[in-house]
């Protein structure tokens, strides 16, 4: 099976002994308890294809974008198969010899590359969301290729806010103070759009530590399309977004979302042959990319203002930060840096909350159930405010604690740090 | 004979739609378990079945018996013999979705489940009553209690608290033609009883080969509160074994002893690279568990012991340490590979059991087997019972590596039955054991074969096990 996505299909399945561990560790088969949707059984599949044995078909594809990419099985796999990524590779194959699915092809190629279409997307979502059955969709023949269950997928959704962070944060903010270093922020898209305010906090707390930053215009980071097979189109943002971050001489690029700094670190370097340029420089940017919460961390040092923020805070690591990058003190460190916060760990706080980008709309029953247990760990850790750095889980979990009824504010931590200064906001 | 889409059909009706699995690409992933024979054969169910409650099941077996379609009851499928695996076709049952926990009975120390409950769901549940379900296989978050009975598992603590046998107080079990029937006494909860021939201990380790096994009425413990585990490492395997002998003589039963051979070390510090096991020609892990007292004693005279022949003697107490040594040697099972790059590990000739005194004899052996074939074998396992696990280490896309394979598993059995040991000391015979079942038990194959025929006189459940069909 040729891809793009660098991976060698036959030396990575071999390794696996077919020991069900991962049945263990595996949240969407905790939920359905059968084989097909257990790492294993996803394995076996993909094993089939490359052994020739059976064809690309879409009950298979449905099969293996079952999965959340969430790396449970994968880091806990004593024999160090690397299921996730497989599972990146083989979407990426099926995605050259299957028909696409248009809605996806539409929101991924054609909306995120505009980042203005992505917005007229997220407005639709949100009209249909308002109106239940809305006559657009039905008239653009869109909702003929919407899941049935996507129309409750919509309603995780959040309001697109109304003052996206692109344009309230200028290109250059100065640091307080003397210069430490001079950072990019790499704006995500879904805090731009649904959570600008994050960004706001994060330009601002970063200055507050001594960077000069700079937001450049770059683009979506890629991940959708990666999850989605659409390499090809990643291909083009990637080297797009290399060039910009790498000419901008910036001593780090942070970010705030976790799937944007997985992307840039982990996957850029997939996407290319080893000794090609477009690879050199996906290692080169790897070495300066950084979740905010580490940079603020292991770099600036965590310096809180005055104001107490007196409030019980809970943390929920995102996968792709915990398992995929390995960050997950210094999330925890900087918010019990934040005077006032009592800070109070969750039970199962690493595992995935069902959302993984767009598979709690695209999957909303599985999603939601994989989102009822983390709800009830969160219940039970009796914090009002969960804090997490992503925003996509804070999607999914502001929607879980709202469909629970549970009063609970899901926030960055970033924005709890943000509140020990006089917050700016830029206008 | 039923047509395989009327099949599909019936049992549509039989339990509704979404408890049948039916596509030829979702059967797939019934195709196999852990066992590496299994893989290299492409044995699909007919059709997969997900039964939630016993009627459900009376309803599958009534439908079988009628019509002579053959049912393999599977758990988690993390077997290593193919038992879970449909070789004649038919109907599988998926039963590792029906989880419940029927009663936890505190006071009388036991509990009563369903099939599906995985073994560690179970202990943890039980660990916030103070109670533990001892045995423990290296599979214990992944296998079922029903799967565990059905071969009778046990594992790393088997020295001091045996196999999964010694616990189970009754079953219910669906029989062949669909009738319930309830072993260990209708409505008993004797923590004893010998009341009757021992139907239950028939039931144990019959690999699916006599019924479904629906309920489980397990005897349970107080949990140990403490333990502590010696690392020992020994230049010679010969001092291992006479360490383990000497520790017996003294009268301590530790609650394991398990041991990697030089390959095995280098497998758990490939793992776990903070392990950083030294290089040694074995590595003993003792289990101590109990009251404080006795495992600071009896972890003091061990740790004497040893020393009297051991290169590295290390006492661990603190529980991160303890978990780091013992995760080393629970998981080494899958980790093998990793002595090899572009290797794996595969699952054939995995478990025999060999008498005690003759362990050092056998790993030798062993060794001998593996050069002669030309593979690497790593060998870990649980010394204090004689039961070995052997690892052949292959890169299985190459044939000659997995027909050298083939004979090193086969020599591994024939081994164990020369030195008067068994072929199997706790996962079972499934297809992939069989054929050694007439060297190793003679008459009583026969006798099996009688029980069987008597019970199942269709030949419906799980054919193709244990014994070679005729
Ligand atoms: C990494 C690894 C480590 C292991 N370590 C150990 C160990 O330390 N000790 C040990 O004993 N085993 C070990 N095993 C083997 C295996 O896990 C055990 O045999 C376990 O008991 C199988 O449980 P399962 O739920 O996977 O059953 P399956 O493999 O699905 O089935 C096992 C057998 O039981 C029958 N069966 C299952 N459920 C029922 C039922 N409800 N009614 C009737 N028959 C039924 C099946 O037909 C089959 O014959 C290990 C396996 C692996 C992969
Ligand atoms: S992926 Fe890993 S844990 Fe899962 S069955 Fe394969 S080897 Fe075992
Ligand atoms: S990545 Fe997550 S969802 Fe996907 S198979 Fe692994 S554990 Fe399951």
């Amino acid at each position: 099976m040729k891809t793009t996505y660098q991976i060698n299909f036959a030396e990575e399945l071999k390794k696996c002994v077919r020991c069900g561990e991962c049945r263990a560790n595996c949240p969407i088969f905790s939920e359905s308890k059968r084989e097909p949707d257990s790492p294993r059984g996803r394995l076996a599949l993909v094993k089939l294809l490359q052994d020739g044995k059976i064809q690309a078909s879409a009950e298979l594809s449905e099969k293996l974008y079952g999965c959340l990419l969430c790396k449970t099985c994968a880091v806990n796999c004593p024999s160090g198969v690397i299921t996730d990524e497989i599972m990146v590779g083989v979407r990426d194959y099926l995605d050259d010899v299957l028909d696409r699915n248009i809605i996806k092809k539409l929101v991924l190629r054609g909306f995120l590359t505009r980042p203005a279409l992505l917005q007229a997307s997220f407005s639709l979502v949100k009209l249909y969301q308002k109106t239940g059955l809305n006559d657009v969709l039905t008239r653009s023949k869109l909702i003929e290729h919407l899941p049935e269950t996507m129309s409750a997928g919509a309603k995780i959704l959040p309001d697109v806010s109304k003052r996206l962070a692109r344009g309230r944060i200028p290109e250059v903010v100065k640091p307080y103070g003397e210069k430490r270093f001079r950072v990019a922020y790499f704006l995500g898209c879904a805090t731009n759009l649904i959570y600008p305010d994050v960004a706001v906090s994060g330009v601002d707390v970063l200055a507050r530590h001594g960077c000069e930053v700079i937001t450049p215009a770059v683009q979506c980071c890629g991940m959708p399309h990666l999850a989605y097979g659409d390499t090809d189109t990643m291909v083009q943002m990637a080297k797009n977004n290399m060039k910009v971050l790498l000419s901008a001489q910036v001593d780090a690029v942070v970010t705030d979302c976790s799937s944007c700094s997985a992307t840039l670190a982990e996957s850029y370097q997939k996407l290319f042959e080893p000794g090609t340029v477009e690879y050199n420089q996906a290692k080169e940017l790897s070495s300066k990319v950084y979740d905010l919460s580490k940079f603020l961390v292991e770099k600036t040092g965590i310096q809180p203002g005055p104001n107490p923020v007196n409030v019980t805070v809970t943390y929920h690591d995102p996968c792709h930060l915990k398992r995929g990058q390995n960050v997950f003190k210094q999330p925890r460190e900087l918010l019990k840096a934040i005077p006032g916060v009592d800070f109070k760990e969750m039970k199962e706080a690493d595992r995935c909350c069902g959302s993984a980008g767009s598979f709690s709309i695209m999957h909303h029953d599985l999603s939601m159930k994989v989102l009822e247990r983390k709800i009830s760990n969160i219940a039970a850790s009796k914090a009002a405010v969960v804090a997490t750095s992503c925003p996509t889980c804070t999607m999914q979990l502001s929607y879980g604690l709202k469909s629970h009824g549970i009063a609970g504010q899901v926030v960055h931590p970033v924005q709890l740090l943000a509140k020990t200064y006089k917050i700016v906001d830029y206008p | 004979m039923i047509e395989k889409s009327q099949l599909v059909k019936d049992m549509q009706a039989l339990l509704g739609p979404e408890k049948v699995i039916s596509s030829k690409l979702e059967r797939y992933t019934y195709t196999y378990d852990s066992s590496f024979l299994s893989q290299l054969n492409e044995y699909y169910p007919d059709v997969v079945v997900c039964p939630m409650n016993t009627e459900d099941v009376q309803k599958i077996m009534r439908y079988a018996y009628k019509n002579d379609i053959p049912v393999t009851p599977r758990g988690a499928g993390s077997g290593q013999t193919g038992g879970s695996v449909a070789v004649k076709g038919g109907i599988v049952l998926d039963l590792s979705g029906w989880t419940d926990i029927v009663e936890i009975d505190e006071s009388n120390m036991q509990v009563v489940v369903r099939p599906g409950i995985v073994h560690a769901d179970l202990n943890v549940v039980l660990s916030s009553y103070g109670l533990f379900f001892p045995p423990d296989p290296g599979s214990s978050k992944m296998a079922t209690i029903g799967g565990m009975v059905g071969n009778n598992a046990s594992g790393l603590r088997a020295v001091k608290f045996g196999n999964t046998g010694q616990y189970v107080l009754g079953l219910e079990v669906v029989l062949p033609d669909g009738e319930v029937m309830k072993t260990g006494g209708l409505h008993s909860r004797a923590l004893k009883s010998v009341s009757g021939i021992n139907l239950t201990s028939l039931y144990v380790g019959s690999e699916g080969t006599l019924g479904v096994i629906t309920q489980i009425r397990l005897k349970v413990l107080p949990k140990p509160p403490v333990r502590g585990i010696l690392l020992t490492l020994f230049s010679s395997l010969d001092d291992a074994a006479a360490t383990v002998l000497e520790v017996f003589k003294n009268g301590i039963i530790p609650s394991g002893i398990e041991i990697l051979d030089d390959s095995g070390i280098k497998a758990a510090n490939k793992f776990q690279p903070d392990l950083k096991l030294p290089e040694a020609e074995a590595a003993l892990f003792f289990e101590i568990n109990g009251s404080k007292a006795a495992v600071d004693f009896e972890g003091q005279q061990v740790k004497e012991i040893a020393e009297k022949r051991a290169s590295v003697v290390e006492w661990a107490t603190d529980p991160q340490r303890m978990g780091k040594l013992w995760q080393g040697r629970a998981v080494i099972g899958a980790a093998s590979a990793r002595v090899k790059a572009g290797a794996t590990r595969i699952f054939c000739g995995e478990d025999v059991c060999f008498p005690m005194a003759k362990v050092p004899e056998a790993l030798r052996r062993i060794k001998e087997i593996g050069a002669k074939h030309n593979t690497l074998v790593v060998i870990y396992g649980h010394i204090g019972d004689g039961n070995m696990h052997t690892a052949p280490i292959i890169d299985p896309l190459k044939p000659e590596e997995v027909e050298a394979a083939h004979r090193v598993a086969d020599d591994i059995h024939q081994l164990a039955l020369e030195l008067e040991g068994s072929t199997t000391g706790e996962h079972g015979v499934g297809f992939t054991r069989s054929q050694y079942m007439v060297a190793e038990h003679g008459k009583a194959l026969e006798i099996m074969r009688i029980i069987k025929d008597a019970i199942d006189p269709k030949g419906i459940m799980n054919p193709g096990k244990i014994w070679v069909e005729r």
